[in-house]
């Protein structure tokens, strides 16, 4: 037998891809979860299109998505589609940026609603109103600036001659801490309205949101598709510990750096659009990570799933008290966290672990 | 001929010095082994060899250049390094983690070659591990996953090798064999081929003195003593470095330098004066 005729023997559960000269390793069962998830979301944004106040039968629905004539164009194409698409986004952008801050951060409890960067966002956003700022084409980059702001700060206090894994994650709470006060002030502070308004801002709404907020975004996710394909690489370098990464040849300061990065730009993003959806960036990354059982957080897959959650918690924020429509931040941790718990418990670990 | 020295060496963290201006040339295709007694800079030392560690003064060199000024990617193709207590990412794969020695030799549009494979297929085969390769490395046993460990530096498939205590965790057996497998790599069967060069930390003196080309004796951050065993190793040596008393005999199987410390601790010693035991010894012996 030639050397050419041997199968190439793979670390187990890899399948390799040839183009060209390119070899690229892909875990069998993350794809096949990531194609199983890409069948849901398709099921789950057709359902979306479906149900409102009035119930558009599927094939309509898809006959609009084809840009054919249908009596239901207004409904579907005009209202509902430019909010589902937003959520889409966001809830994939919070997926992605979750799976990016908890493997730096080597620990599944932290996610940019819990290390300060949604915080930050909120704090920014709720002063700009209290200031009388309102103008939604305003403050979603206000937003980001906050967010960005509040991460860096983290950052730079965490450092240490090297980031350590741990400081970061508690000087991030003890920032998310004091940016909620520095909020909580603002809107005792302002009037009762733009209180209430900040309110529902902070819970995560996508009511109201179309076109406007999914274009930035999505050009946003788009810029930055490359970055994140480099992000899938590079995450699985950096889990190993410092020292055993370094040895391996890994510029551990910038590829962390790098990865951070990522993911409170597209977290600051997404809050910007929709304000801080609570725990899709922390669970969709630990639900798609179970899902997969790959050694490090899967970012299709969490992008994925969590477009999922942020979809469905809509879904079922706009028809569960209709005709009045939840934030979808609040369903957002009901949909998602059942799922979690019941994959760790059923899971054979003690599990906790990142 | 060294490709790694040490000139000056001086180590600290944050402001306590650890390694005092240590001169160090690593001879090439031989195995050096560091020993010590605890907290005294081996791990220290070996990962500023393995520029794991920024020197406080002075410089580490490989061919000539200093390890701060060659990208890191580089030095990973000639050095490969295992640390003391390295971590493995949660629900890796055995065969997983040990392909990831392969990280330096790759890129990302080429993610698996043949000479890969061949690597990865080799390390785990000399580290008596294939039959674990699906397994979590988070299931195994301790000295399981130091063999693990040991694949993952060897598939790297680097000139020089630093090897932090590779033989904790493992039973007598495999501490010989992965300490042959150390000497096997320095010195290669098959004509012609080149021999890598080690450097081990090991606690086990005798095992140094027998697996050892060239041992360095370290004591508070200072090369104590360096040299073949059969020249250093006496009993005043391991009395200046470790505090122990001890008789030193030829070993029976190699001849090398054999340590055998005094007499433990019994009570027929100090049954000459019979006495009634004191508290502190009524605490040694509940
Ligand atoms: N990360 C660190 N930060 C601060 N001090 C450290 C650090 N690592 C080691 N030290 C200190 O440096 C000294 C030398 O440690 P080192 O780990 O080099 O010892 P060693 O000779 O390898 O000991 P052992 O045989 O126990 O492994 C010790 O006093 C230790 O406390
Ligand atoms: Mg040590």
């Amino acid at each position: 037998m030639s050397a050419d005729t041997v199968p190439v023997r793979l670390p187990a559960g890899y399948s390799l891809l040839r183009a060209g000269r390119g070899s690229f390793l892909v875990h069998r069962r993350a794809a096949v979860v990531a194609a199983v998830l890409g069948v849901v979301l398709a099921a789950v944004c057709v359902a979306y299109l479906c149900v409102g106040e009035s119930f558009v039968a599927p094939a309509e629905v898809l006959k609009v998505l084809a840009g054919q004539d249908s009596p239901d164009e207004l409904v579907v194409g005009t209202l509902r589609l430019p909010r589902l698409v937003t959520g889409l986004l966001v809830g994939a952008a919070f997926g992605v940026a979750g799976a990016l801050i908890q493997t730096v951060a080597r620990n599944a409890l932290a996610s940019p609603d819990i290390i300060g960067i949604s915080q930050g966002a909120s704090a920014v956003t709720v002063g700009a109103m209290t200031f009388g700022v309102t103008s939604y084409t305003v403050l979603p980059y206000l937003s980001v600036a906050g967010g960005i702001v509040a991460a860096a700060l983290v950052y730079v206090f965490a450092w240490r001659g090297g980031l350590h894994a741990t400081r970061f994650v508690l000087i991030g709470i003890g920032f998310a801490i004091a940016l909620r006060s520095v909020t909580s002030l603002f809107m005792t502070k302002g009037d009762y309205l733009v209180a209430q308004q900040a309110q529902i801002w902070m819970t995560g709404s996508l009511n109201g949101r179309g076109w406007e907020e999914a274009a930035p975004l999505g050009w946003t996710l788009l810029v930055l598709v490359p970055a994140m394909l480099w992000a899938a690489r590079a995450q699985r370098t950096v889990s190993m510990d410092d020292d055993t990464a370094t040895a391996l040849g890994v510029r551990l300061g910038r590829v962390r750096l790098g990865l951070v990065l990522l993911g409170v730009v597209l977290a600051s993003v997404a809050t910007g659009a929709a304000g801080p959806v609570d725990f899709v960036a922390l669970l969709a990354p630990q639900i798609a990570r179970r899902t997969t059982r790959t050694a490090q957080i899967p970012l299709l897959g969490s992008a994925l799933m969590g477009a999922v959650v942020v979809v469905l918690a809509d879904l079922l924020a706009r028809k569960l008290l209709a005709p009045t429509e939840l934030p979808v931040g609040v369903l957002t941790a009901a949909v998602g966290a059942p799922y979690l718990i019941w994959l760790i418990v059923r899971s054979r670990t003690a599990g906790g672990k990142a | 001929m060294s490709r790694l020295t040490a000139r000056e060496l001086t180590l600290a963290y944050e402001d306590r010095t650890v390694v005092h201006e240590l001169e160090l040339a690593v001879p090439d295709g031989q195995v050096t082994v560091i020993v010590g007694p605890n907290a005294c800079g081996k791990s220290t030392t070996l990962r500023a060899l393995g520029r794991l560690l920024k020197p406080r003064g002075g410089a580490v060199l490989l061919d000539g250049q200093e390890l701060a000024k060659i990208p890191t990617k580089r030095i990973a193709q000639s050095i490969g390094l295992l640390p003391q207590s390295p971590v493995a990412p949660e629900a890796i794969t055995v065969a997983d983690l040990v392909s990831r020695g392969r990280q330096p030799h790759q890129h990302w549009w080429q993610q698996w070659s043949r000479e890969d494979e061949r690597a990865v297929t080799d390390a785990m085969e000399r580290t008596d591990v294939q039959s674990l390769a699906e397994r979590p490395v988070d299931e195994l046993s301790g000295g399981q996953r130091q063999r693990v460990w040991i694949a993952m530096a060897l598939a790297q498939e680097t000139d020089l090798l630093l090897l932090d205590e590779p033989t904790t965790y493992l039973d007598i057996a495999h501490q010989v064999e992965v300490l042959d497998l150390v000497r096997q790599l320095a010195h290669p069967t098959p004509i012609g081929s080149r021999g890598r060069t080690v450097v081990a930390v090991l606690h086990d003196l005798n095992q140094a003195a027998r697996y050892a080309d060239h041992l360095v004796a370290m004591k508070s951050g200072r090369i104590v003593a360096e040299g073949h065993p059969k020249d250093i190793v006496t009993a005043d040596l391991v009395r200046e470095v470790f505090g122990l008393d001890s008789v030193v005999v030829p070993d029976p199987v190699t001849g090398s330098p054999l340590v055998v410390p005094g007499a433990p601790y019994s009570p027929s010693r100090l049954a000459d004066v019979p006495a009634p035991a004191t508290t502190s010894e009524r605490l040694r012996h509940p």
